[in-house]
C-alpha cells in the first residue's frame, strides 16, 4: 500500500484561516464538554461529599484499567434540551477496559437532580445497551439515580423505545450471554431497581446503596409504613435477605474493586478476527486535519487529505482511482484493522454511486469492516441525471450498505445533506457507531438551500393566486427558515438529540474509530446476502 | 485502578500510564519507564527502570511482595479496599444459622470486636457453635440473652463500622 | 577443608544428634571420610535437608520437636538398633550432657567428644571456675554461689562494682544482671535467683567483678584424653545481642601478640589439665586493660567453629572423629599455622528493630553467593516454615580474606547478594554492623549494638530505591502483571486516551 502525496501547504493563509477557524470551534466544543461534565451547582457537589460518594468520573477512572482508553459516547446528549437542566443527558456512557475485557459502561449521573432520567437519559440508555448488543460489549452500570423524571414521563415511560426498553435490552443481553454487571452506589428508585435486578452480577454499597421499588416517601403514601431506607433497600437487606443484590461493599473503591474482581472471572469470548497489521502512526500530522477542512460548509477538500491524517501510515489503497471520482474508496488500516474506506469528494453521480455500491460489496465479500467519512450535498439533481437513473443507482449503493454484513462505522467530517446520508451509512442505517465533527451540519437540505426552495414555492403561490409578489413577506419566510434550518442543522443540535454516538475533536476520530472497530470484533457477522438491486 | 502497597507504615501508589512503546508506570505520582519486563514468580530477576538495569530477588507473600534489591530486603503489604474487606468483608449482623439457645454472650454493647473474634456461643441440636464477628467494628446491639431460644435467621448481634482502618 | 577419604575409616556409622545446619556440615565430613551417617528427626522434620541428606534417618517422637532431640533413651536406642558405633552431638541440645555422654558410653557406643566427667566438671560453672583458678588461668574475683542472699549481698559489696550477677547453672544469659551499686545489689539477686531457679531449677547465684566493655575471647582447643593439648588459635565473638553472638571472627582483633600467646597458653593448660579429650574452647573475657578472666569452657564443637578452619584450613569434625577413636593428635602445636582472617555472621531470624525478637514465616526464595573463600551454612529448603520450635539461627555465611578488612569486605558483599526472602533476618542488620567503622577499626566489645543502637538502624531508603522496589513487587503481583500483559491492542496502544 502506497503512502497518500499531501499536496497541502500548511503555510498558505487559507491553512491558516481553517486552522483558525477549526481550532475555535474544537475549543469552543470541549469547553461545552468541560462544562457537561464538572459544572454543577455547588450544593449538589457538597451533597455528593457529604454521602461520601465519589463523582461518577472518578469512580470510572478507578474501575477501568489503568494507562488505557475510555471512548465517551454522547458527551453533550440533550445539551439543547430542557433548558440545559441535564448535562450529557445525566449520564455517562462509553467503552473502555476493565479487568482485560472490553466492556461497556454506563453511569448515572448522582448530581442531577439526584441521576433522575430525563427522556434523553432513557434514549442515551438505551443506545447504549443497543450498542451492548449490536457488539455483544458486556454492561457494567454504576447505578445511583432517583429513577424517572416524573414531570417529563409521558417522553420516558409508554412507547417502545422508551423505559421498558432499557430492561427489555438487559434481557436479551443476557439471554445473548453478554454479562451485566451492577454496581449501586447510590438509589436505584423505581424502574431503576431492575437495572441490578436484570444484571447478572451486582454489588451494593454499605450505607450508600440501596434498591427499591418505591422509596420511604412512596411507601409511607401507598401503606402508611414507616421504615428506613436501610430497611427497604439497604445493603445488608439486599445481600442476606432478599438477594436483589450479590455481593456487599464496604466503600465504593471496595465495590469497584469486587466488580472489577467479577469482570475478571468472565470468559473472553472468540473476537471475530478481523485482517490486522501492526499499528502505526500516520505518516502525515493529524492536526494538519484543522488546516484542511474549509471554514464554510460550502467550501469543497479533498478527503484523501482528511483519510491521509486518520489511517497507519498514511497509507491508502485506492480502489477505481479514475472513476466516479467523487466518491473515494479505497483500503487501509486503523491501528491495524483493515478497514474499506468511503469518503465524499462532491456530489454523488451515478458512476460514483455504483462505485460505491460494488466497493461495499467488495468489503463484504472481503469482510473488511466499512467507514463512511460523510460531505455529501446529496445525489445529483437534474433532468439528465434522472434520465440516467440517478435514483435507481442510489438505490443500488444504499441497498448495498444496507445489507452490508461487516461493521460499519461513519463519520460526520462536514456536512450531510440529503439522500447522500443514507447512502453513506446515516444514523439510520445500523452503523455500529457515529461520530461527528464540531462543524458537522445535516439536514435534507442546506439552510440557503432550503429558504431558497420554501422562498421559491411562496412566490409561486402568490403568482398563482395573482397577487404581486410581496418581496418583504418572501425575505421574511426566507429568514425564518434560515435561521430555523440553521438551528437544527448544527452538530450540536444533532448530538443532543443522539443522532450520534457524540462529537468528537477530528483530532480523535483515529482513536475512536480504533476503539469502535476493536469492539465491534466481539460481534460475529450477520448473514450475507442483499435484497434485489433495481437494474 | 491503582495497586497500594505499604511499606513500612507508608502507603505508596502505583499505576500504569501506558504500555506502549514501553511501558510507563507511575510512583506515588513519579513517572518511570520500565523495559525489559523481568519473568513472572519468585527469585532473582532484573528489569530495567529509567534506562538502568535493576537487578532483584522477590517472593510473593500472602498479601503482598517481599523484595531484596541492593542488599535490602523490603517487605510490601498490599492495602486496597480488598484488604478493608479482609478486615471487614461481612455482614453487619450475626444471624442465628439454626434455632437454638443461647449459652454464652462474650461481649457487650460498645466492645470493639475484630473479625474472627466470639460474640457469642449458642447450642443447637445437641451442638455448641461460635458465632463470630464478621467484620471488625463495634458491638451496636446484643441481642442475645444467655439462656434464651431463638429461631434460624435471628439477629444475635448487630455491629457498626468503627472509623476509617 | 576437602581431604580425600580415609582408607580406614575409624567409624562405620555415627548417628548425628542432631539437626540443621551443623547436622548436614557433620554429614559432610562423614561422607568424606567414608562414614555412613543416621540422621534423627521429629516428624514435623521429617522432610528436613539433615535428613534427606544422610544415608539412613531415624524418627524420634516427643511431645515437643526439641523434647524428643532431648531425649536421651530413645536416641542411643536409635543409634543401637541402627548399629552406630559413634553419636555425633553437634552443638547445643545433648552436646553438653553429661548424662548423655555416659549413656552413649555404657552402650557400648562411642561419644565424638569429652568424656563425661569432663563434660559435668566445666557444665558447673562453679566448679569449672575453681578448676580452672587452680591450674593459673586467671578468674574475675567473685563472691561464690549460695542461697543465703544476705550472706551473697555483703561479699558481694566487699568486691566492689560493677559487678556482674549469674545464675549458678544458667546459660545464655538468662537470670543475668550488671549491678552498678550496693542499693541495687539485693534486689538484682532475688530476682537473679528467681529466674534462675525457674529456668535452671537451681536457685543459686553467684556474682563476679564485672569488666566495663569486655571483649569475648575464645581459644579453640584439642586434647588427646591423655594431657596432651594444643590450641588452634583464638576467636572473637564480641558481638553479640541478648547475650548472644551474632558476629565471630578469627583471629581476634588488634590483639597484641604476647597477649594472644598468654590467652592460648592458659586454654591450653586448662584442656591439659583436666586431661581433655577432642574438641573444646575455653572463653574468656577481656578487660581494655588487657587483663583476661576465664569465663567458661564449652565441651563441643561450638557453633562459630568454621572460622577457625579457614583460618587453619583444617576439618574440625574431622579432627573430633579422629580424636574419639582414639587416635592421637595427628600434629604439634608448631605444626599449625593460621592463614589471612575469617569472619562468621550468624543469620537468624528475628527482627533487629524490634530487640531481635524471633521472627517467623516461609522460606520463599533463598539464594547465596558462591565463591572460593564463602562458606554458606546452613539446612535451608524453599517451602521450609520458619517456626518458633527451634532456634532463630538459620544459616551461617563465612568468610575468608587475606586480613580483616578483606574478610570483611567480603563479607558485606556476600551478605549483599544473600537473598533469603520470606522470613525477617538480620542480615541487612549484619551488614551494617560489619560496615560500621568502629567494626572496621576493631574497637569491639560486647556491648556494640548496644553502643552504636542508632547508627545500626536501617536508614530509610532514597526515593530513587523506593520506587524501584515498589515497581519490583508491584510486578510480582498476578492481578498488576495481569493488568499490564492482558490489555488487548488497540488499547494497549492507544493508551489513556480521553476524548
Amino acid at each position: 500500500m502506497s503512502r497518500l502525496q499531501s499536496s497541502i501547504n500548511t503555510a498558505s493563509a487559507d491553512f491558516r484561516r481553517n486552522e483558525a477557524h477549526n481550532r475555535r470551534l474544537v475549543a469552543e466544543f470541549k469547553a461545552k464538554q468541560e462544562a457537561a461534565r464538572h459544572a454543577r451547582p455547588q450544593r449538589d457537589l457538597d451533597r455528593l461529599a457529604r454521602q461520601q460518594k465519589m463523582p461518577q468520573r472518578k469512580r470510572i477512572e478507578i474501575l477501568l484499567d489503568p494507562g488505557t482508553p475510555f471512548l465517551e459516547l454522547s458527551s453533550l446528549a440533550a445539551n439543547m434540551a430542557y433548558g440545559g437542566e441535564s448535562p450529557s443527558a445525566s449520564s455517562i456512557v462509553g467503552i473502555g477496559m476493565v479487568s482485560g475485557r472490553e466492556v461497556m459502561i454506563r453511569a448515572d449521573d448522582p448530581t442531577v437532580k439526584g441521576g433522575a432520567w430525563y427522556p434523553l437519559t432513557v434514549k442515551k440508555i438505551v443506545r447504549a445497551l443497543d450498542i451492548a448488543m449490536e457488539n455483544r460489549l458486556p454492561v457494567v452500570h454504576l447505578c445511583d439515580s432517583a429513577g424517572g423524571f416524573l414531570q417529563l414521563q409521558s417522553e420516558l415511560f409508554p412507547d417502545r423505545y422508551m423505559g421498558g426498553r432499557i430492561f427489555r435490552n438487559q434481557s436479551m443481553l443476557s439471554k445473548m450471554g453478554v454479562k451485566q454487571l451492577a454496581l449501586v452506589f447510590g438509589h436505584c428508585t423505581a424502574g431503576g431497581a431492575y437495572i441490578p435486578g436484570l444484571s447478572d452480577y451486582s454489588v451494593i454499597v454499605r450505607g450508600t446503596g440501596a434498591v427499591f421499588l418505591g422509596g420511604p416517601p412512596l411507601v409511607k403514601a401507598a401503606t402508611g409504613e414507616d421504615v428506613t431506607v436501610e430497611e427497604l433497600g439497604g445493603a445488608e437487606m439486599h445481600t442476606s435477605v432478599s438477594g436483589t443484590c450479590d455481593y456487599p461493599a464496604d466503600s465504593e473503591e471496595h465495590a469497584i474493586e469486587i466488580g472489577r474482581d467479577i469482570v475478571s472471572q468472565w470468559d473472553r469470548l472468540p473476537r471475530w478476527e478481523a485482517q490486522r497489521e501492526a499499528p502505526e502512526e500516520p505518516f502525515y500530522d493529524p492536526a494538519e486535519i484543522y488546516g484542511i477542512v474549509p471554514d464554510a460548509i460550502k467550501k469543497a477538500f479533498d478527503m484523501r487529505e482528511i483519510i491521509a491524517r486518520i489511517v497507519d501510515g498514511s497509507r491508502f489503497h485506492e480502489y477505481k482511482p479514475n472513476y466516479g471520482t467523487t466518491l473515494v474508496c479505497g483500503f487501509a488500516n486503523i491501528w491495524g484493522f483493515k478497514v474499506g474506506i468511503l469518503a465524499n469528494n462532491g456530489v454523488l453521480f451515478n458512476d460514483s454511486s455504483i462505485k460505491g455500491a460494488h466497493f461495499i460489496e467488495l468489503c463484504n465479500q472481503n469482510n473488511t469492516p466499512l467507514v463512511f467519512l460523510q460531505n455529501i450535498t446529496g445525489y445529483m439533481v437534474g433532468r439528465e441525471y434522472e434520465r440516467r437513473g440517478i435514483t435507481k443507482d442510489g438505490a443500488k449503493m444504499i441497498m448495498a450498505q444496507s445489507c452490508s454484513r461487516v461493521p460499519k462505522f461513519t463519520v460526520m467530517c462536514n456536512g450531510s445533506f440529503g439522500a447522500g446520508n443514507y447512502g453513506m451509512c446515516g444514523r439510520a442505517f445500523d452503523g455500529r457507531f457515529l461520530f461527528s465533527w464540531p462543524n458537522h451540519q445535516i439536514g435534507v437540505m442546506g439552510g440557503d438551500q432550503a429558504a431558497n426552495t420554501l422562498a421559491e414555492v411562496k412566490a409561486n403561490q402568490m403568482k398563482r393566486n395573482g397577487g404581486a409578489v410581496d418581496k418583504g413577506e418572501i425575505d421574511r419566510l426566507w429568514d425564518e427558515t434560515r435561521k430555523a434550518y440553521q438551528e437544527q442543522l448544527s452538530a450540536y443540535y444533532s448530538t443532543s438529540e443522539l443522532w450520534d454516538d457524540g462529537i468528537i475533536d477530528p483530532l480523535d476520530t483515529r482513536n475512536a474509530l480504533g476503539v469502535a472497530i476493536s469492539a465491534s470484533l466481539n460481534a460475529p457477522l450477520g448473514p450475507p446476502g442483499y435484497g434485489v438491486f433495481r437494474f | 485502578m491503582v495497586l497500594k502497597l505499604d511499606l513500612d507504615g507508608t502507603v505508596h501508589h502505583v499505576t500504569i500510564l501506558a504500555r506502549r512503546p514501553h511501558l510507563v508506570l507511575s510512583v506515588d505520582g513519579r513517572r518511570h519507564v520500565v523495559e525489559a519486563l523481568d519473568e513472572a514468580g519468585d527469585g532473582s530477576r532484573r528489569l530495567t527502570v529509567d534506562g538502568a538495569p535493576v537487578s532483584f530477588a522477590r517472593a510473593g507473600s500472602a498479601d503482598g511482595a517481599i523484595i531484596r534489591l541492593d542488599g535490602r530486603s523490603f517487605a510490601l503489604r498490599r492495602r486496597d479496599a480488598a484488604e478493608a474487606s479482609a478486615a471487614g468483608g461481612g455482614a453487619n449482623v450475626v444471624r442465628a444459622p439454626m434455632p437454638g439457645t443461647v449459652i454464652v454472650v462474650h461481649k457487650r454493647v460498645g466492645d470493639s470486636v475484630q473479625r474472627g473474634e466470639t460474640i457469642v456461643t449458642i447450642e443447637s441440636m445437641k451442638l455448641q457453635m461460635k458465632l463470630d464477628a464478621p467484620r471488625d467494628g463495634e458491638i451496636a446491639e446484643i441481642a442475645a440473652r444467655e439462656g434464651e431460644g431463638f429461631d434460624k435467621d435471628a439477629v444475635l448481634a448487630r455491629l457498626v463500622a468503627t472509623a476509617e482502618g | 577443608m576437602m581431604t580425600a577419604p580415609d582408607d580406614n575409616p575409624p567409624f562405620r556409622k555415627v548417628l548425628i544428634a542432631n539437626r540443621g545446619e551443623i547436622a548436614c556440615r557433620i554429614i559432610r565430613t562423614l561422607r568424606e571420610m567414608g562414614i555412613a551417617s543416621v540422621a534423627i528427626h521429629h516428624p514435623v522434620e521429617a522432610r528436613a535437608r539433615h535428613v534427606r541428606e544422610a544415608d539412613q534417618a531415624v524418627e524420634i517422637s516427643g511431645e515437643t520437636p526439641v523434647a524428643a532431640h532431648l531425649d536421651i533413651a530413645q536416641i542411643v536406642d536409635a543409634a543401637r538398633a541402627v548399629g552406630a558405633d559413634a553419636i555425633h552431638p553437634g552443638y547445643g541440645f545433648l552436646s553438653e550432657n553429661a548424662r548423655f555422654a555416659r549413656a552413649v558410653a555404657e552402650a557400648g557406643l562411642t561419644f565424638i567428644g569429652p568424656d563425661a566427667d569432663t563434660i559435668a566438671l566445666m557444665g558447673d560453672k562453679i566448679s569449672a571456675r575453681q578448676f580452672a583458678a587452680d591450674h593459673g588461668v586467671p578468674v574475675a574475683p567473685s563472691v561464690m554461689p549460695t542461697q543465703d542472699l544476705a550472706e551473697f549481698t555483703r561479699r558481694a559489696t566487699e568486691i566492689g562494682f560493677p559487678l556482674l550477677i549469674k545464675a549458678a547453672a544458667g546459660g545464655g544469659g538468662k537470670g543475668m544482671s550488671i549491678v552498678r551499686s550496693a542499693e541495687e545489689l539485693e534486689g538484682a539477686a532475688r530476682l537473679a535467683a528467681s529466674e534462675a531457679q525457674r529456668y535452671f531449677g537451681d536457685g543459686r547465684v553467684y556474682a563476679e567483678l564485672f569488666v566495663e566493655r569486655p571483649r569475648h575471647i575464645e581459644v579453640q582447643v584439642f586434647g588427646d584424653g591423655k594431657g596432651g593439648a594444643i590450641h588452634l588459635f583464638e576467636r572473637e565473638c564480641s558481638v553479640q545481642r541478648r547475650f548472644q553472638k551474632i558476629i565471630e571472627e578469627a583471629p581476634a582483633a588488634n590483639l597484641p601478640a604476647a597477649l594472644r600467646d598468654e590467652i592460648c597458653a592458659s586454654a591450653v593448660r586448662l584442656a591439659a589439665a583436666s586431661n581433655y579429650r577432642n574438641a573444646g574452647t575455653v572463653e574468656y573475657i577481656l578487660g581494655a586493660d588487657g587483663r583476661f578472666f576465664f569465663l567458661e569452657m564449652n565441651t563441643r564443637l561450638q557453633v562459630e567453629h568454621p572460622v577457625t578452619e579457614m583460618i587453619t584450613g583444617l576439618d574440625l569434625v574431622r579432627l573430633q572423629i579422629e580424636i574419639a577413636a582414639g587416635r592421637d593428635l595427628p600434629f604439634t602445636q608448631d605444626e599449625v599455622s593460621a592463614n589471612g582472617h575469617a569472619i562468621e555472621c550468624r543469620i537468624c531470624a528475628e527482627d533487629p528493630e524490634h530487640d531481635f525478637l524471633p521472627e517467623t514465616g516461609t522460606i520463599l526464595h533463598l539464594d547465596a553467593p558462591q565463591a572460593a573463600y564463602l562458606r554458606f551454612e546452613n539446612a535451608l529448603d524453599r517451602g521450609q516454615r520458619v517456626t518458633a520450635d527451634f532456634d532463630p539461627m538459620l544459616a551461617k555465611l563465612v568468610a575468608h580474606g587475606p586480613d580483616r578488612a578483606g574478610a570483611t569486605r567480603r563479607s558485606i558483599a556476600a551478605l549483599h547478594d544473600l537473598s533469603l526472602l520470606g522470613v525477617k533476618t538480620n542480615i541487612d542488620y549484619l551488614a551494617r554492623v560489619l560496615g560500621h567503622p568502629a567494626f572496621a577499626a576493631g574497637e569491639l566489645h560486647t556491648g556494640f549494638v548496644i553502643q552504636h543502637k542508632a547508627e545500626l538502624t536501617a536508614a530509610e531508603p532514597d526515593e530513587a530505591t523506593r520506587d524501584k522496589v515498589l515497581i519490583a513487587a508491584a510486578l510480582g503481583l498476578r492481578d498488576f502483571r495481569d493488568l499490564i500483559l492482558g490489555v488487548p491492542e488497540p488499547h494497549a496502544s492507544i493508551g489513556p486516551w480521553r476524548n
